[in-house]
């Protein structure tokens, strides 16, 4: 004890060491949002606690890290003790909550053995402003899914043995961030750290906690521009299943760009199937139960047995079927054809005298049908 | 796939939504314009293909989206008799000015084609880039489903002439 007052004399963090004396905890950063603040329970080690997948994998990190620090642990008195000292983070604005101590740990030295994580102060964050331009690395999507989870568990623990390079920090040393990120090495496989937002309110304060990942810059302003990509690379992976196509295109340009051209390509589908029905409608022996009927046929719900609907059994999936560049251009060429067969069509109304009607189809359809037929 | 990402909710309702709306939308023009002249075959294109759009935005969940917000305030702007669409209170938003001035920092690769793709979207232009693609996502499978329901419609046409 005495050892760790002579050290921590001058630090602001006088009482927060006190609390968390006797083990290693996670140090905390607050990032603060504009209007969200959502804070961490780290100590939450029950089930009905966990809220979301970024929840259970901090949580569970921090339990192969307290084991791994301290083997006898027991992880319910771990989380006893992180949690007092959480409560007591949590009404500290500004302040590191629990600078996560190992007794031979002294602070503001750079070796600390096997926490991967790294801390941000408040107040240095925006005093540095450290604006650090970073390649898009892959490993962020990958760290941020569930499936690779176990897999970090087991990574976390091999390296913390085999590297030491996390420091801790505080409020006051703002050169210390500097110096361990340049001795920092970056991992090519480093799943032990995602920044994950948690967000479970413990004091109905709302702070999104995130954490640094391991190498990289600390300050909230790159984490949060790193969050915002990696919500970009989620959707981008989320539009390429929708698109097809997109799977030629790796890089984000690429896969906008087809992205772009399909958008533009289903207006142009639109602009051209209006233009057909534009010359096709008017016509006054029209009769559009008939055409509906077609229509329904080709969708997925219609099981309606009535003699003109067995013969039009279309099923249209051509439309989605790539860029029909070549039937704007075609289009053109069927207008005058189907602007001259003006004969009086068949018009196989069955359908109306059809007693069976779908059960789907709302006495208002119906109507309109008439309707358009007029 | 729409309903298994937890994340981003892109459902978008069957296709015979999307026919209803656009028989209804279609039966109203009928009536508006019962001599269907083929001289102004230009303005019944754009009258049809705007019946098209506005009945996909109403289809797609009328005031729930962005982009069929955007694309119906648009449309009730030109005619103010047809599409009816009532504004809604929204919660001005400082978002959009505040990261359009960091713009530089984003990645520059990502962020022109999100231009590209705001200009292409109705309701792009006040979105960041992250909702822009949830509301492309959306777009795109609502703006498959009309081409479906349009194509069934023609085909349908043809048939009955042949």
């Amino acid at each position: 004890m005495v050892f760790v007052i002579n050290i921590v004399s001058s630090s602001t963090l006088t009482f927060t060491l006190f609390l968390s004396h006797s083990l290693s905890l996670q140090a905390i950063c607050f990032l603060k949002k504009k209007k969200k603040k959502i804070t961490m329970n780290e100590g939450a080690i029950g089930g009905d606690l966990l809220l979301n997948y970024t929840d259970m994998s901090v949580l569970e990190r921090q339990r192969a890290h307290l084991k791994y620090l301290n083997p006898s642990f027991d992880s319910p008195l771990a989380g006893f003790f992180a949690d007092s000292s959480m409560i007591n983070g949590g009404e500290m604005d500004g302040y590191l909550a629990t600078a996560g101590l190992n007794l031979p740990m002294i602070y503001g030295e750079t070796t600390v053995e096997g926490d991967p994580r790294m801390s941000i102060p408040l107040e240095t964050t925006l005093g540095t402003g450290n604006f650090r331009k970073r390649k898009f690395d892959t490993v962020t999507k990958d760290c941020n899914e569930k499936k690779k989870k176990m897999n970090r568990e087991e990574v976390t623990e091999g390296e913390e043995e085999e590297k030491s390079k996390i420091t801790e920090l505080n409020n006051g040393s703002p050169k210390s961030i500097k110096k361990m990120k340049n001795k920092a090495k970056k991992e090519e496989n480093n799943c032990s750290n995602d920044s994950s937002k948690v967000t479970k309110e413990l004091e109905k304060t709302d702070y999104i906690h995130v954490r640094a990942r391991r190498g990289q810059a600390t300050d909230s302003h790159s984490i949060a521009e790193r969050v915002r990509r990696e919500k970009i690379s989620e959707r981008m992976k989320f539009l390429q299943d929708l698109v097809p196509g997109c799977d030629k295109f790796t890089g984000k340009a690429g896969m906008l760009d087809e992205i772009i051209n399909y958008v533009q390509s289903l207006q142009r589908q639109i602009e051209f199937l209006s233009m057909k029905l534009a010359v096709v409608n008017p016509r006054p022996d029209f009769d559009m139960d008939d055409i509906f009927a077609k229509e329904v046929v080709s969708t997925p719900m219609t099981v309606v047995p009535s003699p003109e609907m067995v013969h039009s059994g279309y099923s249209h999936e051509m439309v989605n079927s790539g860029y029909s560049n070549e039937m704007v251009n075609s289009g053109y060429v069927h207008f005058n054809p189907m602007q001259q067969v003006d004969t009086s069509s068949d018009p196989l109304s069955c359908f109306n005298n059809n007693g069976q009607a779908p059960s789907m189809w709302d006495s208002d359809v119906q109507n309109l049908y008439g309707s358009l037929g007029v | 796939m729409a309903s298994a990402d937890k994340l981003i909710n892109t459902d978008v309702p069957e296709k015979d939504v999307f026919a209803f709306h656009f028989l209804q939308s279609l039966s109203n023009l009928r009536k508006q314009n019962p001599f269907d002249t083929p001289d102004q075959k230009n303005y019944r294109v754009r009258k049809i293909k705007k019946a098209a759009y506005v009945s996909m935005a109403r289809a797609a969940g009328g005031s729930s989206r962005l982009w069929s917000r955007a694309l119906l305030r648009r449309a009730a702007k030109d005619d103010n008799k047809i599409v009816r669409f009532s504004r809604r209170k929204r919660k001005v938003t400082w978002k959009i000015s505040s990261k359009r001035r960091r713009s530089n920092q984003r990645a520059p690769v990502v962020e022109e084609a999100a231009e590209r793709l705001r200009n292409l979207v109705p309701g792009g232009g006040g979105m960041e880039t992250s909702k822009l693609m949830e509301e492309t996502a959306h777009y795109i499978k609502c703006l498959s489903m009309q081409v479906k329901v349009m194509q069934c419609l023609v085909d349908g046409l043809h048939y009955n002439k042949n």
